[in-house]
């Protein structure tokens, strides 16, 4: 899976559509009457969003697979995919406070969607922590731990329809007219292939740096 | 050794009977010693005095707010020592190998764990929620609606006593860093304590969806405590063969 030239194709889609995705954003598309231009971080904050709960649970799936048949390649992936995370949830929670502070005035306003993602990357980084520092036979208990960070997902989806929240429902994804659309694939497939190929490359890292570790021991 | 694929058939009985005798045999040690009740149930009255001494001064209207805050935050305090040192007591007798190694079910060791740690935290409620009723007047509708308290208490509770005994048995089995267990446990156990937190303050503010927030906290519970069951022998001992690419 690592050895096919993926990344790399994967790196030069993202070369090519996230210079596209901007010109997209910021020329070709109306600015929205009542956020005008702060709302352009949608376009940025929304893929992250999507990218950090997507690579959760690929995180929470691959500690099941490592946990139940104690494979390696699905402990790297898990690995990479916790690290991902971190990286987009990071974007994510510095994107939405900027559009939380020009839309709503506050950039925080302790709203459950927020508290919730901001919880799912407090799991995540103890999962990191865990993987790193913890005694031999700590990486089942990061498994357990990435999957109720996985179980977390479905929380932070609802969060917005269970509990009043000042954060906008994930209905108006839907409603978006198809201009706004247009502007959005581009910076979701761009986002994506750039994170999908930092995975990878950190899969086969991961692999290496086990294949060494294996060698030293033996 | 291995622990993988050995006879499940016990002579303890079945399931429930094992987990009760293990309660049992926690109970009767900690009733010799009493040192898990009496050292968490001074804790709780420590941190009481603390919250009292920090927010007690602020205005009756803010207590409905700051109230849940501190009650959740209490537990998650008291939950982590209270795990801590029943692992400990395991740790240091090597027993909790002992115990995985005998006749005896894992999921019986996980429930019977559980149900221990979560009548201590109860214990500490009973003192800690009267006692946040009395420091904070605006928060007595904690007082005033006794049985949707005690759901409310025993909901929370339950939820984070369903992920912490996982993750505090997870460390216990292994060598050192303790410290792990605190970064481990306070971001596992913080969305269920959201849950019970909204509940709190809805509670506390007479909103009419009180019980739905207490439905919802069910529903949690009973995903968590059966993720916690399932993942507590993999967690433990691991399952399979290791496969190498």
């Amino acid at each position: 899976m690592t050895r096919a030239p993926v990344a790399p194709l994967l790196f030069g889609a993202a070369l090519v559509l996230l210079p596209w995705s901007v010109v997209r954003v910021f020329l070709d598309t109306p600015i929205e009457r009542q956020m005008g231009t702060a709302q352009k971080i949608f376009y940025f904050h929304l893929p992250m969003a999507w990218i950090c709960m997507a690579f959760a649970v690929v995180c929470g799936i691959a500690a099941v697979v490592e946990l139940r048949r104690r494979s390696v390649v699905a402990g790297a992936v898990a690995v990479a995919s916790a690290e991902m995370v971190l990286i987009a949830g990071l974007g994510m929670l510095i994107s939405g406070p900027i559009w939380g502070h020009a839309t709503w005035g506050r950039a925080w306003t302790w709203d459950a969607r927020q508290v919730s993602a901001a919880l799912l990357w407090l799991i995540f980084a103890s999962y990191v922590l865990v993987r790193r520092y913890g005694a031999a036979g700590s990486e089942r208990l990061a498994a357990a731990l990435a999957i109720f960070g996985a179980a977390e997902v479905p929380v932070i989806y609802y969060a917005v329809k269970v509990w009043k929240t000042t954060h906008p429902t994930t209905d108006v994804v839907g409603s978006l007219p198809p201009s706004f659309w247009a502007a959005l694939w581009p910076a979701l497939c761009a986002l994506s292939a750039l994170s999908l190929g930092l995975v990878l490359v950190r899969v086969r890292l991961e692999l290496l740096a086990q294949q060494l570790e294996r060698q030293a021991d033996s | 050794m291995s622990l993988v694929g050995r006879d499940k058939t016990s002579s303890m009985g079945p399931l429930p009977r094992q987990a009760w005798l293990l309660v049992l045999h926690d109970l009767r040690q900690e009733l010799r010693e009493r040192e898990i009740v009496s050292t968490t149930v001074f804790f709780t009255l420590v941190v009481l005095v603390m919250f009292g001494l920090s927010f007690a001064s602020l205005g009756t209207a803010l207590h409905p707010l700051i109230a849940p805050g501190l009650l959740w935050l209490c537990v998650m305090f008291v939950g982590s020592m209270t795990l801590t040192r029943i692992f400990d007591r395991e740790r240091e007798a090597d027993t909790l190998r002992a115990l995985l190694v005998a006749p005896v079910e894992r999921l019986a060791i996980y429930l019977a764990k559980a149900t221990v740690t979560l009548l201590v935290l109860l214990a500490c409620m009973a003192l800690l929620v009267p006692g946040l009723v009395v420091l904070f007047p605006g928060a007595s509708a904690l007082a005033t609606n006794p049985s949707t308290t005690i759901a409310l208490v025993v909901l929370g509770c339950l939820g984070y006593v369903a992920v912490g005994t996982l993750f505090a048995a997870g460390l216990a089995t292994g060598s050192g860093k303790h410290v792990l267990l605190a970064v481990v446990l306070y971001p596992v156990t913080s969305p269920v304590l959201l849950f019970a937190l909204v509940a709190t303050r809805a509670l506390l503010e007479h909103h009419p969806r009180v019980m739905t927030y207490l439905g919802q906290m069910a529903a949690v519970d009973v995903l968590l405590l059966v993720l916690g069951a399932w993942l507590f022998e993999p967690v433990l001992v691991g399952v399979g063969r290791a496969r190498v690419p």
